[in-house]
C-alpha cells in the first residue's frame, strides 16, 4: 500500500496537498526555518551579554535583536509548533478519521502562515522593530522609529493562520471521531490540542484587533491608546495580554499533551488519573483567561485589580500541579525506559515545574514589584517555553518520527542531544534567576561588572544548547537515507490509534476505520514487551521492531 | 420542509421582521427621552432582544445542536470576561487629577564642564 | 454512537455523499465566536471611552446622522429576514425557485447599506468630524468617539462587503443550479450574514443613540 509520502512526489503535489499529514510537514519545515532565525538573534544577544560592556552591537540594534527574537520565537515558532505540526499530523489519526474537517482550509492556514512569516521577515530586512515583542504603547504607537506597522501586519496575518487551524481542530474533534470513540477514550494529546484550539479561536482575534489599532494609530493617528485624544495606553496592555497570557497556554498545553503520551508509553503504565488530567487541561485553558493582569502589576493598573489577578494566577497553578503529580505518579512502579522521547518528556516535567514555581513567585504582588522586568522574568518564561514547550516538541518529534517518516533515528545520538539540551538549558537559564533577584534588568545590552560571571555562565550554556539543538538535524536527516533503519508500525509498543496503521501511514490513514481501544492507555508494566523472556529477559537497548 | 411547514416558518419570519423594526423604532424613540443611565440600558437591552430574535429564529440557534449553542455562549461569555475583568481595573483606579503644569527645567546632573 | 462494525458510517466515509450539515455549521459558528472577540476588542475600547467621557461621547454622537443610521438599520434587518426566507426556500421543494431572487435581494440591500454609509462618511468628512488636526468638536473624548465610530463602522462595512460578494456568488450559483451551492451551504453563508447584522444591531444604539434628548 502506498504511503502518503509516495502519493505524488513533485513539489506541486506538496504545495497543493489537502493531506493533513503533508500539511503538518510543511509547517514543520517552515517553523524550523524560523526557529533558526530566532536562534541566530539569541546567539548575538548572548554574545553581547558575555561581557558587561556594550561592545558588540549598539543599543538600538540590541533592541531590534531581542524584539526579533521574541516576535519570531513566539508567533512564528512556538505557537504553531506542536498544534500545527504534531496536531495536524496526529489528531485525525488519533481519533480514527481520514483527515481534518476542512482539508482545504488547512492548506490555506499554511499559506496564510507563510504570508505572515514573509511579511515579518520583510520588516526584519527593512531594519526590524525596537519595541520588544510586547509592542507597548505609547512607544510603539508614537515614538518608535522602526517598522512597527509592517511587523504587526505580519503578526496579524499569522494570527489568522492560528485561528483557522484552531477552528479546524475543534470541528474535527467534535464531528469526526470514529464511531464508539467517546470523549473519555480520547488520548490526552487530543484533549490538549482541542483545549489549545479553543484558546486559539477565542484569544487570537483580540490580538488581531489590537494590532490593527496600533497600525491605525501609527499611520493615521487614530489614537485609541493616546491620552491626548482621551484614550488609554493601558487599554493596549489589557487587550494585548488578554491574548498573550492565554497564548502561553497555547504554547504549554500541547506540550503537556505530548508528555501525557510519552510518559505512559515509556513507563509501561496507564496514565494516573486520566479524568483529572482531562479536567485539568480544561481548567488550565479556562482559568488561563482570567490572569492576564499579572503582566501589568506595575503598569498603573489598580491595586484592587492586581490583587484579583494575583489570586487568580495562584489558582491557575493548581491544575498544572495536578498534572505534574499525575505524571510523577504514572512513573511510580512503572517499567521505565530512558529512550530519547522519555528523556525529553522527563526533562519537560522537571523544567516546567521549576518554571511554574517561579511563576508563583512572580504572581505574588510584592515580589513582582522587585522582580518585574528583571532577568527573573526572562528565566521564568524560558523555563516554561524552552525547558517546557520546546523540550516537549522535541520529545514529540522523536516519539512520532517513526510514524511520520517510517524510519528510526539513532537512539544513542538522540539521547546525547537530549542530555546536551537539558544541561545546556539549565546552564543558560538558571543563572538568570540569580541575576534577576540581584536586580539585572531585562532588555539591556550592558550591565554592571559584578553580573559578569553569571552572564558568562549563561552565554556558555547557550553554546551547549545550540549544539544540542543542531544535533537532531543530523541524525534525523541521516535516518532518511536510502537504506536507513525502517521502523515498523509500532516500534515503541504504544497504545493509540495512530500506531495501528503502517509507518508511514497511507494517504487515507486507515484501510478500514479502526475500532476505538477498550481502554485509552492500556499499558501494563508486568507485560512489558521489552522484557520479553524469549529474548533472555534482557532489556532491549533499542526499540523492538 | 413541506409547504405547510414553510408557510408557518415564513409567517414567523414576517412577524420577527416586524418586531425587529418596532424594536428599532422604540430604541430610537427612547433616545429622545431623558432617562440618564436608562438610555444606555434601554439601548443595550433592546439590542439584546433584537439579537436574540436574529440568533434564535433567523440563525436557528433554538433548534441547533448543544455544541453549536455552547460555542455561541462561550464566545459571548469570553467577551464579557474581557470587558468585565478589565473593567475591574478601570472601576477601581484612583483618579488624582493634577492641575496642568508647565515643564520645569531641572538642574543638570552632569558635573560642571569647561565651555567648548 | 453505534459501535457495531457493520453499521459504521464515518462522516468522512460517506462514499462521496455530502458530509453532514453539522460540520460546516459548527465551523461557521466557531468562526462567528472568533469574530465576536475580534469586534469585541473595539467594543471594549468603546466601553472604556463612554464610561470615561460621557459628555464627549454624547456630544459627538449627536453629530451622527440618525436618519440615515436608522434607515440603514432597517435595511440590514430586512436583509436578514430576506436571507432567512431564502434559506427556507432553498430547503422547500415548492419554493426553491425563489431562492436565487431572494439572495440577490439580500445582496442588493447590502449594497444599499454601503451606499448610505458612504453618504454618511461624506457628510462627516465635510463637517470636519474625521479625527485629525481639523477636528470640529472640542469636548474631551469626542474625537475618541469618532475614532471608534470610523474604525467600527469601517470594519463592519468590510465584513458586509465580503458578505455581499459571498451571497452574490451563491445567488448566481443557485440560479445556475451549480452543485457547490446546496441548501446547507446557503445556510452557512446566511449565518455569516446574520452575524454581520447582529454587530450592527449593537453598533446602532451605541453610535447613534448615545444622547439625543437635549
Amino acid at each position: 500500500m502506498k504511503s502518503y509520502l509516495q502519493e505524488g512526489t513533485t513539489i506541486a503535489s506538496w504545495l497543493t496537498t489537502r493531506d493533513h499529514k503533508r500539511i503538518g510537514i510543511l509547517f514543520a519545515i517552515a517553523i524550523t526555518f524560523f526557529f533558526f532565525i530566532g536562534g541566530a538573534a539569541a546567539t548575538v544577544i548572548r554574545l553581547e551579554l558575555a561581557t558587561p560592556q556594550a561592545d558588540l552591537v549598539s543599543n538600538d540594534t540590541y533592541n531590534r535583536l531581542f524584539t526579533a527574537h521574541g516576535v519570531i520565537m513566539v508567533w512564528l515558532f512556538l505557537i504553531p509548533s506542536i498544534p500545527s505540526v504534531l496536531g495536524n499530523f496526529l489528531v485525525p489519526l488519533m481519533i480514527g478519521a481520514r483527515d481534518m474537517a476542512f482539508p482545504r482550509l488547512n492548506l490555506t492556514s499554511w499559506y496564510v502562515y507563510m504570508l505572515g512569516g514573509v511579511i515579518v521577515l520583510l520588516a526584519l530586512a527593512l531594519g526590524g522593530v525596537d519595541t520588544g515583542w510586547t509592542f507597548y504603547t505609547p512607544y510603539s504607537t508614537m515614538f518608535s522609529n522602526s517598522w512597527v506597522a509592517v511587523t504587526l501586519l505580519g503578526v496579524f496575518v499569522v494570527g489568522f493562520s492560528s485561528i483557522l487551524t484552531g477552528l479546524n481542530i475543534i470541528v474535527t474533534v467534535h464531528t469526526l471521531r470514529t464511531p464508539g470513540m467517546g470523549w473519555f477514550k480520547l488520548p490526552l494529546f487530543v484533549w490538549a490540542i482541542y483545549a489549545t484550539s479553543v484558546i486559539l479561536v477565542l484569544a487570537t482575534p483580540v490580538l488581531a484587533i489590537t494590532t490593527l489599532l496600533v497600525i491605525a494609530e501609527r499611520l493615521w493617528q487614530i489614537g485609541v491608546f493616546d491620552p491626548a485624544y482621551g484614550g488609554d495606553p493601558l487599554l493596549f496592555q489589557h487587550l494585548f495580554w488578554f491574548y498573550s497570557h492565554p497564548a502561553v497556554y497555547i504554547m504549554v498545553l500541547p506540550a503537556m499533551g505530548v508528555a501525557s503520551e510519552i510518559i505512559p508509553c515509556f513507563a509501561r503504565q496507564r496514565i494516573f488519573g486520566y479524568r483529572f488530567m482531562a479536567y485539568a487541561i480544561l481548567g488550565i485553558a479556562s482559568i488561563g483567561f482570567l490572569v492576564w493582569g499579572h503582566h501589568m502589576f506595575v503598569s498603573g493598573q489598580s491595586v484592587a485589580a492586581s490583587m484579583v489577578f494575583s489570586l487568580l494566577s495562584f489558582m491557575v497553578a493548581i491544575p498544572s500541579a495536578i498534572k505534574v503529580f499525575n505524571w510523577t505518579a504514572t512513573l511510580y512502579r512503572g517499567s521505565i525506559h530512558f529512550d530519547a522521547p522519555m528523556l525529553y518528556a522527563l526533562g519537560f516535567v522537571g523544567l516546567f515545574t521549576v518554571g511554574g514555581l517561579t511563576g508563583l513567585v512572580l504572581a505574588s504582588l510584592s515580589l513582582d514589584v522587585h522582580l518585574t522586568d528583571t532577568y527573573f522574568v526572562v528565566s521564568h518564561f524560558h523555563y516554561i517555553m524552552v525547558g517546557g514547550s520546546v523540550m516537549a516538541y522535541f520529545g514529540g518529534l522523536h516519539f512520532w518520527w517513526p510514524k511520520i517518516t517510517g524510519r528510526m533515528y539513532a537512539d544513542t545520538w538522540a539521547r546525547i542531544a537530549a542530555v546536551l539540551i537539558f544541561l545546556g538549558f539549565n546552564l543558560t537559564f538558571f543563572p538568570q534567576y540569580l541575576l534577576g533577584v540581584q536586580g539585572m534588568p531585562r532588555r539591556y545590552h550592558t550591565y554592571p561588572p559584578e553580573f559578569q560571571v553569571l552572564n558568562l555562565l549563561s552565554s556558555s550554556g547557550a553554546v551547549v544548547l545550540a549544539v544540542g539543538y543542531l544535533l537532531p538535524l543530523f541524525y534525523f536527516a541521516w535516518s532518511l537515507r536510502p537504506g536507513g533503519r525502517i521502523a515498523g508500525a509500532n516500534p515503541f509498543h504504544a497504545t493509540g490509534l495512530e500506531w495501528t496503521t503502517p509507518s508511514p501511514p497511507p494517504k487515507d490513514n486507515f484501510e478500514q476505520l479502526p475500532e476505538p481501544p477498550q481502554e485509552v492507555y492500556g499499558y501494563d508494566p508486568a507485560k512489558d514487551p521489552r522484557h520479553d523472556p524469549a529474548r533472555g529477559g534482557a532489556m532491549a537497548a533499542e526499540p523492538v521492531r | 420542509m413541506n409547504e405547510r411547514e414553510f408557510k408557518r416558518h415564513a409567517f414567523k419570519l414576517l412577524l420577527a421582521w416586524l418586531a425587529l423594526l418596532v424594536l428599532m423604532l422604540s430604541s430610537l424613540g427612547s433616545a429622545y427621552l431623558s432617562l440618564g443611565v436608562g438610555n444606555l440600558i434601554a439601548g443595550v437591552a433592546i439590542a439584546t432582544v433584537k439579537s436574540s430574535i436574529v440568533a434564535l429564529l433567523f440563525m436557528r440557534l433554538a433548534r441547533s445542536s448543544a455544541t453549536v449553542r455552547l460555542v455561541a455562549v462561550v464566545g459571548i461569555a469570553t467577551w464579557l470576561l474581557l470587558a468585565g475583568l478589565s473593567g475591574v481595573d478601570y472601576a477601581t483606579r484612583s483618579r488624582q487629577p493634577a492641575a496642568f503644569q508647565l515643564p520645569r527645567q531641572l538642574p543638570s546632573l552632569a558635573p560642571e564642564q569647561e565651555p567648548r | 454512537m453505534n459501535a457495531n462494525a457493520a453499521a459504521r458510517e464515518h462522516p468522512h466515509d460517506a462514499g462521496g455523499r455530502e458530509p453532514p450539515r453539522e460540520i460546516g455549521q459548527l465551523g461557521m459558528w466557531v468562526f462567528i465566536a472568533s469574530e465576536i472577540l475580534f469586534f469585541g476588542g473595539l467594543f471594549v475600547a468603546y466601553v472604556y471611552g463612554r464610561s470615561h467621557w460621557p459628555n464627549g461621547f454624547a456630544q459627538a454622537s449627536r453629530h451622527t446622522d440618525v436618519v440615515l443610521g436608522t434607515l440603514n438599520t432597517g435595511v440590514l434587518l430586512t436583509s436578514s429576514a430576506v436571507i432567512a426566507l431564502a434559506v427556507a426556500c432553498a430547503e422547500s421543494p415548492a419554493f426553491r425557485r425563489w431562492t436565487a431572487r431572494l439572495l440577490w435581494l439580500t445582496a442588493a440591500l447590502g449594497v444599499i447599506f454601503i451606499v448610505i454609509k458612504g453618504m454618511e462618511y461624506r457628510k462627516e468628512w465635510h463637517e470636519h468630524l474625521f479625527p485629525g488636526p481639523g477636528f470640529e468638536l472640542d469636548a474631551g473624548g469626542a474625537q475618541l468617539f469618532f475614532m471608534l465610530y470610523f474604525v467600527m463602522t469601517a470594519l463592519h462595512a468590510l465584513h458586509l462587503a465580503i458578505g455581499i460578494v459571498g451571497v452574490s456568488l451563491f445567488a448566481w450559483a443557485t440560479g445556475q443550479a451549480k452543485s457547490w451551492a446546496p441548501p446547507r451551504r446557503i445556510d452557512i453563508m446566511a449565518l455569516y450574514w446574520h452575524f454581520v447584522d447582529v454587530v450592527w444591531i449593537f453598533l446602532y444604539p451605541l453610535l447613534y443613540l448615545v444622547e439625543r434628548h437635549s
